[in-house]
This record gives C-alpha cells, structure tokens and sequence, in this order.
C-alpha cells in the first residue's frame, strides 16, 4: 500500500516536472511567515506559485522552502489573513507579513448560494464562527446563539435533545411553522438538533428580507446558514474535544410545607363554607417533592475528528458522543453523531464532493405530566406509607386536582424515543468559460423517529393504577429531498465587480408516521415490548402522511464599484403543493439592495477617524409556505370519535366537518432594513446598527368562526391578518491588545423590537383567543388588531376585596371576601368580560448580550452576559387549580386572610369564584439578566505538549446559567410557546445550570 | 495521449452533469399536484350508499361527545336544579357554582362549548338530508336515514331551544360565506321546525330494528320526542294523542327500576331512546363518552369525577320507602347492589347512580364508564307526559291510570310504599304528576327545564339565586355574539 503511494506520487511528480519544464529556471525560495499584529511566526500557511499547481505550506515555525520559477508570483493564503501575492524577481528570501483579514474589507460572509465580501453584503448578516459555538460546551448548535447577535432570540427548553426555540427580529407569522430555515451545507432543515455543534465551521444568520429573499418559499421567518468543518491544506490533523459536567436547577420555587398546604386548604375551605379538611394542620414539612424527584445530572461530551488536504482533495472525518441526563430522575438522553465530508478536485475546472452525517439519539422521556405533577402534588401526602405502599392523596381526600403521587408517575413511566437519521448531498462544481461556475446539488434527509410508550399493569394507588398493560409504538418516517442547480457568472473588471447568479430548485418532502397500539403486552424484559406479544383484539393500528414539494427559480445580481458603491438585487418565483388549486399558486420574491461605502471615498483618504464608514439600505420581500398540506381541499373527517355503536357492535363513520377556503395566497413578509457599519480606531472599535421594519401581509392563520357552522374545530384557515415587526439594532466590539500582552474582545449587542397587529379581517375580534388558560377554558392570550400578538388578556385587578359588603358593591357575580377586585373598565356598574382588556405583552421589547474574550499567556477567559428585558409572562401555574393543588411559599406568606391582611394577594381560594379569571395578578415581569457562560482555558506551555506529540492541549473549566437574576415568580421567566400562547407558563422545565470540566487536544 | 483521455473524460462530465440538472429541473406541473395522503377529497364522498350509511353513523356517534353529555350538558341542563349540586371538593371546578348559583354571565366557557356541540350534531344532519337525496341508493334505507338524521336534528334543536330561546336556524348546509352569519329565529319557529322533523321522521321511522341496528331512533322516538316538544309549548291534546301513539305500540316498564340503568340493560322495553356508547377494544377515541366518568365516584380508579351530585332536596323528595331513592343515589358509605363500596372519605353524600357502572367493569386507559348508554326517553317519561296532558285536557282517569303505571313498577313488588295516587282534583293531580316527574325520572337531566317549562323556576330555584325573566333560558354565549358582529343578541337579563 505504501508503495502504491510512493510511486503514485513520483508519478505526480514527475507529470509536474514535465509541465513545467516549459517554464523559465527554477529557483530554491526561503523564508518565513509572520502575522502583522503580533510578530508571531505562523504555521500552515499554503504557498502556490500562481498559476500553477505547485505550492507547500509553512512548517511549524512558519518557515518554508520552495522550488519556483524565477520570474513567478507567489501567493500566500491562510484562513483569516489577507491573501498577498508576491512577484519572486530572483529574490531567494522572501519574508512575508500576513495581516489578519477580521476586520478587514476581505472578510468574507457566507449567504444564501454564495459567499460575500462582508464589506459587498447589503443587506443584514450575523455571522459567527465555529469556535464561538464550541466555546460555550452547549449541546444544541442553537442554544449556543443565545446573546450573541442583536436581533436573535433563542428560548431554550430544557428537556434534553429538545430543540430551543428561536426567533429572528419578532414573531411574523403566528401559524403553521414559525421556525427559521435551517440550510446546512445547501441542505434544508427545520431542526438542526442532530448536528454536533463542534462540526461547525461558520453559522450566518440572515436577518433582513433582502438577504432573505433568495430562499422565498420558506425564508419569512429567517434563515440560518449552516456550514460544516472541512479539511484543511496541510497534514492530517486529529482534534479531540470532550467535557464532563453536572447539571442542577437554579432559582427552585418554594412550594408550602405540609402545615402551611393544610392551613391553606382549611383556609379555602372555610371561604366555601365547607368544614376544615385537615383537623390538624400541624404536620411538619411533609414532602418536598421537588427534592424527592429531581437530581443533580451528569453530562459527557466526546467528539473526535480527523482532517486534512491535500492539493486534489480534502477530508474531515468525525465523530461525536453525547451522554446528558435529565433534571427529573432516570430522563437522559444519548446522541451518536458520525460526520464525513471529501472534496476532489477532479479536473482544474471540476470539483465534486459530498457530506454525509449520521445521527442517532435515544431518549428515556420523562414523564410527560411530571411537573405539573410536582408543582400540584400535596406536601401532605408521604412518598410511601410506612407499610411501604405508596402514599395515596385519596386517603386524605385531595380531590381531583392534587391526586398524584409524583413518585408513582416517575415509577411507572416507561418512554423512550429514538432518532436516527442520514443526511448530506453530493455536489459537483464545474468552472468554465474563465468566469462561470456551474454548480449542481442533490441532497437528501431521510429521517427515522420511534417513540416507545408503555404502561404496565399496577395499582400503586386509588387514582394512579392500571389494571391492564398497554403498549404504544409509533414511528415516523421523514424522505425529503432537494435539488439545486446554480450558474455564477463572476468578474472583475477595472473598478466594476460583477456577480451573477441564476438558479432553480426542486423539493419535495415526506413524511409517514404508523402507530401500533396492544393491551396485555407483558413485560419481563424490554424484549417483550413487542405489539404482537399482547392481546389479540383491542390491537389498534392508525397512520397518517404528508408530501410536499415546491419548485423555484431565482436570480441576482451583485454590482459592486470602486469598492465604494454597491447594489445588489434578486427575484425568486416559488411554486408549492399547499397553493396549488386554489390561490396563486407562484409566488414572486424580488429584493434590492444599495450601499455605500463611504470610508473608501477620496475625501475620507484624509481623515484617521473611521477605518470604514458603510452606508446601506435594502428592501425585499420573502413567504411562509409552512402552512398545511392541501388546505384548500376539503377531506372527509372518518375519526375514531365518529365511529357509531348499535347493539355494542362498531360502525364506521365519516361526514364533512371542516370548511375550507376556497382560495390560498401566499403569505408575505415584506421588510425594509437601513444599516450603518462603522470602523474606528484601526479597526479596535467596530459598530454596526440596523434600523428594520417588516411587515407580514395576508397572514395565513385559523380564525374562530361561527360555531353554529357546527365544524369540528370552529375555525377557518385563511389570509386574515397584517402584522409588523419593527426595531433597531445596535452591536458594537471592541478589541485591542495590551502592552502587557492581554488580547481582549468585548462585545455587546441590543435588539429592540415592537411587535403590532396591523390589520385583520375579523375587525374587532380577536383572530385568535386561544391558548391553555387557568381551567375552564379562560383563554389567556388575545391576537387583535393594535396590539402584539399573542397579548396577555384579562382582568386588571384594583386590589382585594376586604369585606362581605365590598364584595356586595363590587359589581362582581358571586364576589367574596379575599378574591381579587377587578376594574370595572366599561363603567356600566358589573363586572364581566367586556371589562376584560390587553395586560402583558409576551414579546419582548429588548434582547441584549455581552460577550468578552481575554486571552493572557497561555490563558484564555469568555465571560457572556445574556438577557431580555420590557417582557411578560403569564404565570399559569399559580392559578390553573382544580382544587387542592399545592401553592408556592411565597403565596402562603403574602395571602388575604382578613380585612386588611392584603390588597395584593388573594385568599387561598386560589381556585374559586373569579379567581381563577386571567388578570393581572398572573402576569409577572419576565425580564431577566444572566451569566449565560464562562469559560476559562489554559494551553499547555507548547514545550511540554510537542515532546508528548500534540500540537495542543488545552483544558477549560465552564459554568452555564450559573448566575440568573429576575423577579418572575416561576421557574423560568425563559418560557417560549407558539406565537398565540407564547410567555404562558405552564410548567416549563425547570431552569438549571451547567457546570463543566473539558480538553481540547490536537494532534 | 493522457491528456486526451483526460479531455474527453471531462467533457463528458461536463455533457453527464448539465444532462442530469436538465432532467431534474424540467419539472411538470405535476409535481406541485399533490394529492391529499391518507384522506379522502370531500368532493369523492357522498356518492354512495355506504357513504350514506357512514354519514349517518357519524351523526349518532357525535351524541357521545363531551359537549353533548359531559360538563357543558350537565352544567346547562342540570346543575342549575334543585336535584343537583355541584359535587366533587369545594375547590375542583368553581364554574359549576356559576351555574348553581346563577351567577353565570355571557362568556362562561361551557355555554359555547354546548352550544357548539348542538350545532355540530346539527352540521352533520345537514350533511346527510343534503347529500344523501341524489344518492343511488335502496329508496326505503334512503328514507330511513332521512328521517334518522331528522330526528337528531330535532333533537339537538329541542335541547337549543331549552337552553338559549331564540337560537340561529340552519337547515342546510351554507354554500358560501354569504351564508355563514345569520340571526337568532324566533323560538316559536324554531319549535315549529323541530316538530315538522320529528313528523317526518315519526312517518318513515321503523317502530324497531334489528340487533345490527339496535339503538338507531325508532318511529317510538320521535313520537315520544314530539310529544316532549309539544309539552315544553303547552299544546296538550297533542301531547296526549302522541304519547297515545307511543303507548299504542307496545312498550313497557322495565320491572327492575334500578337494573334497567345498568349496562346489560341497555336499549330494553322502557327505553324509547338512548346514545349509544360502548368500549371498543383499543380504541379509546372511539369510546370517548365521558357521561359517567364525570360524575362518578371520586378515589377510585374505577370511579370518576363526581360531579354533578345528588342534593339534599333530592334525598328529601323521595316519599319514605320508595325503592328510586336507592336506586337515584349512590350513598356514601353504601354498597351498591353489584356489591362495590363508596368510601366515607368521599367529598359529596352520594353519586349519580343513573350513570354508575360497577367498578368491575372498568378497563384502565379508558374512560371509566365509558361504555354507560345515556337515556334520552324512557316509556315512564311517556306515561307521566300522557297523565299530564290527560289531566290538563280534563281526563283525569287516564292520567291516574298512566301516573299509577309508573308508580307500581318503582314498588317493585313491596307493599305499603308508594300508594297509588287517587285524587280527580286537577290541581293536585298536577302537583302529584310533577312531583313523580322530579322522582322517577330524577338525576337524568330533565327536572332543571322541567321546572321552567312548569313555570315555578322562582318558586323552586329562587332560593338558589334564579331570577324570573331572565333564568328561563342561559345566555347566549358571548363568543358567539362577537363572531357574529352583533348580528346575534343577547338574552334579556345578561
């Protein structure tokens, strides 16, 4: 095998020895790279004489030696400098000074189809590098965005192997999918959970709809290019990253001890004029469920990779590991991921290559009910009785609300799901005619999901028992595929740059989903969970499935001039499934953009001030095909629940319960975006802002309609609303280095942004009242005309009524003593839901960042402060009772309990009269502020790590979410939800931080 | 030589890779047409008498929804009366006090919910009298649905009627939007088209069917039901011809009073008609009636909610001795006769036990008691409506013969209770037929509207909060009034 290599290469060689013999007489050139800031040698830079294929790279002092024609041009490239060409002249030494490209015009930006001089984008693009994603040891790619860019706001939810939720400048659509589109390397994604954040090289984030715009169908809630590792020149490099770390929650709630939960309800009680419950409240601390449930959980994190190139091809092989268990007892979550990418140079013009990753993840859910179940469980009822059974709330007749033991829902929770998934594309890249790429682009998602349900036969208690034994399996299949063809026509000529790029797309995605369910399935070992294993009849098997696809064709132009003149403009036309037959079926998104850079005028020659001074504006448009499949067809609804019985014998049934609109348009996100980039001080300062506005025209969404239409759902999905998303933006970075030798970076970031509904066809009502409220179907949220979508409504309570005759005078149905006093705000004398208006606003004004870099010697410190702020949540947990349900310590030590105990706070009839009514009590600030992560690094002094054959060995200590500072009185304040019940609290998992111990090793 | 081949390689490359991007990129509009998976096209369905026969399935299957017999049937139909209490802990779902106590106002959630649920019923009737005629199909199975369908139309409008008065008539399905919001149509109307469809149905409806049908609305049904929606309008020498009707074609009490509301007792010789609810194996969506798992008892698993509770009023209006009490109320602290014991520590002094379903039966991961049939019309109803309309139409030996009927059958065989009512004084004889109307037919959602109908809603619910000219009939929900654009009014009152 050696061999082969060896001759394969002589061969190599000798071809290059014949080529270029035709060249003039070549010399032997020595010398040395350096970087211009700080002097350092730099290793691996890649040397070609132009023109040609010969090239070598620097060794490990920077140093190189190289055969060249006398009369050549060398050219030095590395990743992050400024290419430099150098005529060779007959020079022997030639010492190089590469300055860094990061502040620089030459910085590059990846967009949609392409990559951009930064200083060209028009438009507005976020761009981070794989290093500031890894550097925060997060399991999710996403999760680690959260602070960094202005504008981009990221709720995470902390089920492990969940995906965090992340909008881009506001909520603009409030239906069917109202996440980002993913494009890792060309291929499309909703989710990007399976990716190891350390495989990634570069993620930009585009922002604005100019920028947007050249992926029209599915871009209206923005996009997030994704591009992955690849090898670079140079010998194989081996990279080992791993952590350990533990996970605990922050900030717990107090919930009431068992004398302070049987004052309570005794309290309650009495004010329903029913006897005492407990006869004795005196019953120490109870149970602290919380305690009893949740743990401190371990994490571990492995990913080895392993990449090179050489002049004809390049690889990256790697692979990931990660073990993270969950807050709740026995929920952890395990991912495989297996990343392999080559290019080959097959020809001067023609370059092909593929990415292929593989994930698998499996998950042990936890139980789905859990937290509610520890926010409502009695502090009275024992985990076990001293016989050993379970302690049972019926014994002490709890009630509906408050009859779980937490316990008995962790024991008898058997749920898994696994993931597996193979995605990636091939490619193939031809440049011909001096100035044309033609690329070409298949790639394809095939996704397997399977979720494993099953309830044993037990009786653990009077209201937590099963006596027959059931298994659910389901599986879901995803076959998408894309195709992407593009031309580029490329070329500079004296003071004009111009690109051209024409492209079309064809899509299609599937999806089919099969669940099995049998009774009696026995289960000694996980081997029995097999459907056929269970009884005979009662088997149930039920499917559904879903093909979508879309076709496009798009173009743009980008015209650059004398580097101080831009304008770039494109036009997508998209055809999807869901408009076809009804609507217009093609939707047309054209963007422009101009800018203007004013720095590299002749009048700015003069001036040290700005090192770049940019002006730009842009306008464009962009479309939500995420709405359902075939929405204008109506179908036959042939559910279960209308299966008819006569004599006890099932009948089918089926009818027509849906209306549907005769016509579909696309839904459109019209946005305009004015920019001004400045550089001072040698580029120490740099500051960005925007100024955006964008509206979203004929919203696709259900609106409530009639319901003596008698449709099941009593809604009808239409073109119903216009919303706008305005704000401004503002980053700015600082980076220098000290006399002393610290290099530092600090960076902050603020987005601002108003969210408002236009315009809607419903005039005055609410296009959607929806959303899980207290109980008894109070609606929380309102999505109305002039107000943010998704807006908290209710009640706005005066105070608490503190006497038998105020409550008479209330104007309130069935006031008492201790319940809330709402205001009368129609002033007709009574209180009711006319009186019900807008009271917090889920969406929030300010989401800002901090990010710092210290590096100092062989250490290194990040410090990211993260946070929002002008915000409200709806705190659903406190009121959404049944009955019994525990209440918080903070609730027992602030509660009415008589003329003048309190104005704020209710009595501990939490649950009755009109206090279960959505007000202003619920809905608390949720503002917060937080020490997102810290990261110290110390790099093993170079001496001791070459003589152990690594090129470096790095060690980091990390702590996550470790400081958090709000006043919200639940878990989180980082709460989430889909746009019309966003910031409702109900139960969110529990906010924890990380801390972590971790290597970083090259070979 | 090398070169060359390289040449010509590459070409072809180029050539291979053009050709492919062509292939994929010249996409017909096909492709875009994507037919809906796994659901049929509406405009395929309809075409068939099996559609027909499903169409019609689906209207008897949607009576066992939450709206139709849960919460918003119990809390609009039956809590607000004097036989009922809100049930389960004090604190467990306060809105049930809004209804008990009168305090209920326009946007009270449940008064949408059944609402709505009526309507959908009401949706799916249309759906077949629409469709179904230009159907090729058997005529007489074709008339049969109609008159099927008809009847649930009726009914659901009846129970519309009680509850909101004047409510939007709509007998059709609308073609287009034009046709979506239209207003209230006087109550008087909307009776006249309840009785209209319970005539029809009543003249092609099958006096009974066979066991693959059993539980289908019989020609008993919807004369019975007419001769209820003729009662609730004071028209009594209809009330008495009907229910003559009714008894003319053979029915009669089941002998064991409490036995007749178990499950194996279902559809029996008392019963004129009943949704039909049963467990099927595995499928818990299609055994989703939760009629008696919302009022059944708490802490058990086998039991239920408790809900909608018997009152004291109710312990109270049995006369001493008589067996329905017993057989009404599931005591604390008893053992019902399929031998299951009701706690002391439960929360209420009983249950509903006319949709009690003994614990033995339960299946975990469904609704408990989610195979209990809920009787909608029973012979004794048809016997106390035909006493009622003999005595108000001067007849007062028929209405003793017809109100005795009831009252033997619920001594069940003992002596020395429930003597047989004498007197000829009309007045007393009314007073003796209502108060047999509160026992006998007690806990099974009719006494609240009975009352009204009776026109002594102050003098019986007064002291629970009702008012006169306004309690007669619930708000009409708000929600509603709002989608309509005002076009719908509010009741007088609210």
């Amino acid at each position: 095998m050696k061999r082969k290599f060896t001759k394969l290469s002589v061969l190599t060689f000798l071809c290059f020895f014949f080529i270029n013999a035709a060249f003039a007489q070549d010399i032997i050139v020595k010398g040395t790279v350096t970087d211009g800031q700080d002097k350092t040698t730099i290793p691996s830079v890649s040397i070609k004489v132009k023109g040609t294929t010969r090239g070598t790279q620097t060794d490990a002092n920077g140093k190189f030696a190289l055969s060249v024609p006398a009369n050549g041009i060398l050219v030095f490239t590395y990743i992050g400098y400024n290419a430099q060409e150098i005529p060779v002249n007959n020079q022997t030494t030639i010492n190089v000074t590469l300055a860094s490209s990061s502040q620089t015009l030459e910085q590059v930006v990846v967009v949609g189809y392409g990559t951009q001089r930064k200083i060209d984008v028009t438009g507005s693009v976020a761009s981070l590098k794989g290093d500031d994603i890894s550097k925060q040891a997060s399991q999710n790619p996403v999760s680690a965005l959260q602070g960094k860019v202005a504008g981009v706001s990221i709720t995470n939810n902390g089920t492990p192997g969940s995906a965090p939720q992340i909008t881009i400048r506001g909520t603009g659509t409030i239906y069917g999918g109202t996440g980002v589109l993913y494009v890792v390397d060309g291929v499309w994604y909703d989710d990007i959970t399976f990716l190891n954040p350390a495989d990634i090289a570069n993620i930009s984030i585009l922002k604005d709809a100019s920028s947007q715009s050249i992926y029209g169908v599915r871009a209206a809630n923005g996009v997030v290019l994704v591009t992955t590792v690849r090898g670079k020149q140079g010998d194989a490099t081996i990279n080992y990253n791993g952590y350990v770390g533990i996970q605990r929650v922050t900030n717990a709630v107090k919930m009431t001890n068992a004398s302070e939960y049987a004052q309570l309800v005794n309290e309650a009680y009495a004010i329903s004029n029913a006897a005492p419950l407990f006869a004795n409240t005196d019953l120490g601390e109870g149970t602290d469920w919380y305690k009893q449930i949740m743990r401190t959980a371990m994490v571990t994190n492995h990913q080895v990779s392993i990449n090179g190139a050489t002049e004809k091809s390049s690889y990256n092989f790697s692979l990931g590991y990660l073990n993270q268990d969950g807050i709740i007892e026995r929920n952890s979550y395990k991912r495989y991921t297996a990343r392999l990418s080559n290019d080959y140079q097959v020809f001067k013009s023609l370059k092909i290559g593929y990415n292929v990753t593989g994930s698998s993840s499996k998950s042990n859910n936890p139980p789905a009910t859990i937290y509610r179940a520890l926010y409502t469980a009695a502090p009275v009822v024992p985990v076990f009785n001293a016989d050993g059974s379970y302690g049972d709330p019926s014994d002490l007749t709890l009630g509906n609300g408050a009859n779980v033991n937490p316990q008995v829902t962790l024991d008898f929770n058997n749920s898994q799901t696994t993931k597996n998934k193979v995605t990636g594309n091939i490619y193939a890249e031809l440049k011909f005619a001096k100035h044309f790429t033609f690329k070409t682009s298949a790639g394809g998602d095939f996704g397997q999901e399977e979720r494993r349900d099953y309830i044993p036969e037990y009786e653990a208690t009077s209201g937590q028992n099963s006596n027959i034994s059931k298994l659910v399996i389901g599986r879901t299949e995803t076959r998408n595929w894309i195709l992407e063809n593009t031309l580029t026509y490329d070329n500079k000529w004296n003071d004009h740059s111009l690109t051209i790029l024409a492209g079309q797309t064809a899509r299609r995605d599937k999806s089919y989903i099969i669940t099995g369910t049998a009774f009696n399935v026995p289960y000694n070992t996980e081997g029995d969970l097999y459907l056929k294993l269970g009884n005979a009849d009662g088997r149930l098997i039920e499917d559904s499935g879903s093909i979508n696809t879309a076709n496009s064709y798009f173009g743009r132009v980008n015209y650059a001039f004398s580097n101080k003149y831009l304008l770039n403009a494109s036009l997508r036309a998209d055809a999807a499934s869901q408009f076809f037959g009804g609507g217009d079926l093609w939707g047309y998104f054209p963007s422009i953009g101009a800018g203007w850079v004013i720095s590299n005028e002749e009048f700015m020659k003069n001036q040290n001030i700005f090192s770049n001074l940019k002006l730009r504006g842009s306008w464009g448009k962009v479309g939500n095909a995420n709405v359902p499949i075939n929405p204008t067809t109506a179908v036959v609804n042939q559910s279960a629940a209308l299966i008819a019985f006569y004599n006890n014998i099932a009948q089918t049934g089926a009818s027509i319960t849906t209306i549907v609109p005769p016509a579909l348009f696309w839904e459109r996100s019209v946005g305009t975006d004015i920019g001004l980039e400045m550089a001072f001080l040698a580029n120490k300062l740099t500051i960005e802002t925007d100024y955006y506005n964008r509206k979203t025209e004929q919203a696709i969404f259900n609106i409530p309609i009639l319901g003596s239409l008698g449709t099941s759902d009593s809604r009808l999905l239409g073109n119903q609303a216009d919303f706008r998303n305005r704000g401004f933006e503002l980053m700015a970075t600082w980076s220098d280095k000290t006399a002393g030798g610290l290099t530092y970076s600090i960076s902050g970031n603020i987005g601002m942004n108003t969210n408002k509904v236009l315009n809607v066809t419903s005039g005055s009502n609410a296009i959607d009242a929806g959303g899980d409220g207290l109980n008894n179907a109070v609606v929380p949220t309102r999505t109305v005309a002039g107000s943010p979508i998704g807006s908290f409504y209710g009640y706005v309570v005066t105070g608490i009524i503190q006497t038998a005759e105020e409550a008479a005078a209330s104007g309130m149905a069935g006031a008492r003593a201790g319940d809330f006093k709402y205001a009368d705000l129609n002033g007709d004398g009574t209180v009711d839901a006319k009186d019900k208006t807008i009271i917090g606003n889920p969406n929030p004004k300010y989401s800002y960042g901090i990010n710092t870099n210290f590096a100092y010697k062989n250490f290194d410190l990040t410090l990211d402060i993260q946070g929002v702020a002008d915000v409200d949540v709806f705190n659903a947990n406190l009121g959404n009772r049944l009955g019994n349900e525990n209440y918080t310590k903070d609730f027992f030590d602030n509660r009415w309990t008589g003329a003048g105990t309190s104005n704020t706070y209710p009595s501990a009839s939490l649950a009755g009269g009109n206090n279960n009514q959505t007000n202003t009590f619920y809905v608390e600030s949720g503002a917060y502020i937080r020490l997102r992560n810290v990261q110290l690094g110390y790099n093993l002094p170079e001496s001791l790590v070459s003589k152990w054959k690594m090129k470096k060995l790095r060690v980091f200590a990390n702590a996550q979410n470790a400081l958090n500072f709000f006043g919200y009185k639940g878990f989180s304040p980082e709460v989430g939800g889909v746009p019309t019940r966003t910031g409702v609290d109900i139960n969110v998992y529990p906010l924890f931080a990380t801390y972590n111990l971790g290597v970083n090793l090259t070979f | 030589m090398k070169t060359y081949k390289n040449i010509t390689l590459q070409r072809w490359c180029i050539i291979g890779l053009f050709a492919t991007s062509i292939i994929a990129s010249s996409c017909k509009k096909s492709f875009l047409d994507v037919d809906p998976q796994g659901q049929q096209a509406a405009v395929d369905f309809w075409k068939t008498q099996e559609d027909a026969t499903k169409g019609v399935n689906a209207i008897y299957a949607n009576l066992r929804t939450w709206e139709n017999l849960a919460f918003p049937a119990l809390v609009i139909e039956s809590t607000g009366s004097d036989e009922a209490d809100k049930g389960s802990t004090p604190t467990d779902a306060t809105f049930f006090n809004l209804y008990d106590t009168f305090g209920v106002t326009s946007s009270e959630g449940s008064l949408n919910s059944f609402w709505t649920g009526q309507y959908r019923n009401i949706n799916l009737c249309n759906q077949v009298l629409d469709n179904i005629p230009a159907i090729t199909m058997d005529e007489t199975l074709k008339a049969r649905y109609i008159g099927e369908a008809k009847f649930v139309r009726a009914y659901s409008y009846f129970r519309l009627v009680r509850a909101y008065g004047d409510v939007p008539l709509r007998l059709k399905i609308p073609v287009d939007a034009s046709e979506y919001n239209i207003p209230r149509t006087d109550k008087a109307a909307v009776y006249a088209q309840i009785e209209k469809d319970l005539t029809d149905a009543a003249a092609v409806l099958p006096q009974s069917y066979g066991s693959a049908d059993l539980g289908r609305a019989t020609k008993g049904a919807a004369l019975g039901m007419h001769a209820k929606v003729a009662m609730y309008q004071k028209k009594w020498a209809d009330v008495l011809s009907l229910t003559n009707e009714v008894i003319g074609l053979g029915y009669s009490l089941f002998p064991d009073y409490e036995k007749g509301f178990r499950t194996q007792n279902e559809n029996n010789v008392e019963s004129l008609f009943e949704v039909q609810c049963s467990i099927l194996d595995g499928n818990a969506d299609a055994s989703n009636s939760q009629y008696s798992q919302v009022q059944g008892v708490p802490g058990e698993a086998a039991g239920g909610w408790g809900f909608n509770t018997p009152s004291e009023a109710l312990v109270a209006a049995f006369e001493t001795g008589d067996p329905r009490k017993d057989a009404t109320i599931l005591f604390k602290g008893e053992t019902s006769p399929q031998g299951d014991f009701i706690k002391l520590s439960v929360p209420n002094l009983g249950y509903n036990q006319k949709s009690y379903v003994p614990f033995s039966l339960y299946v975990s991961s469904f609704n408990q008691g989610a195979q209990q049939n809920f009787r909608v019309l029973r012979f004794a109803d048809v016997l106390l409506m035909n006493a009622e309309a003999a005595n108000e139409t001067g007849n007062a030996a028929l209405a003793l013969t017809s109100l005795n009927k009831v009252r033997a059958r619920a001594r069940g065989g003992l002596t020395g209770i429930l003597p047989d009512v004498t007197t000829t004084d009309q007045t007393a004889l009314r007073t003796a037929i209502w108060k047999e109307r509160q026992v006998e037919l007690a806990m099974e959602s009719d006494r609240y509207f009975d009352v009204i109908r009776q026109g002594r809603g102050l003098e019986v619910f007064g002291p629970k909060g009702w008012k006169a000219n306004k309690n007669e009939v619930w708000p009409v929900p708000q929600q509603e009034i709002d989608l309509s654009g005002g076009l719908l009014t509010q009741n007088p009152g609210y």
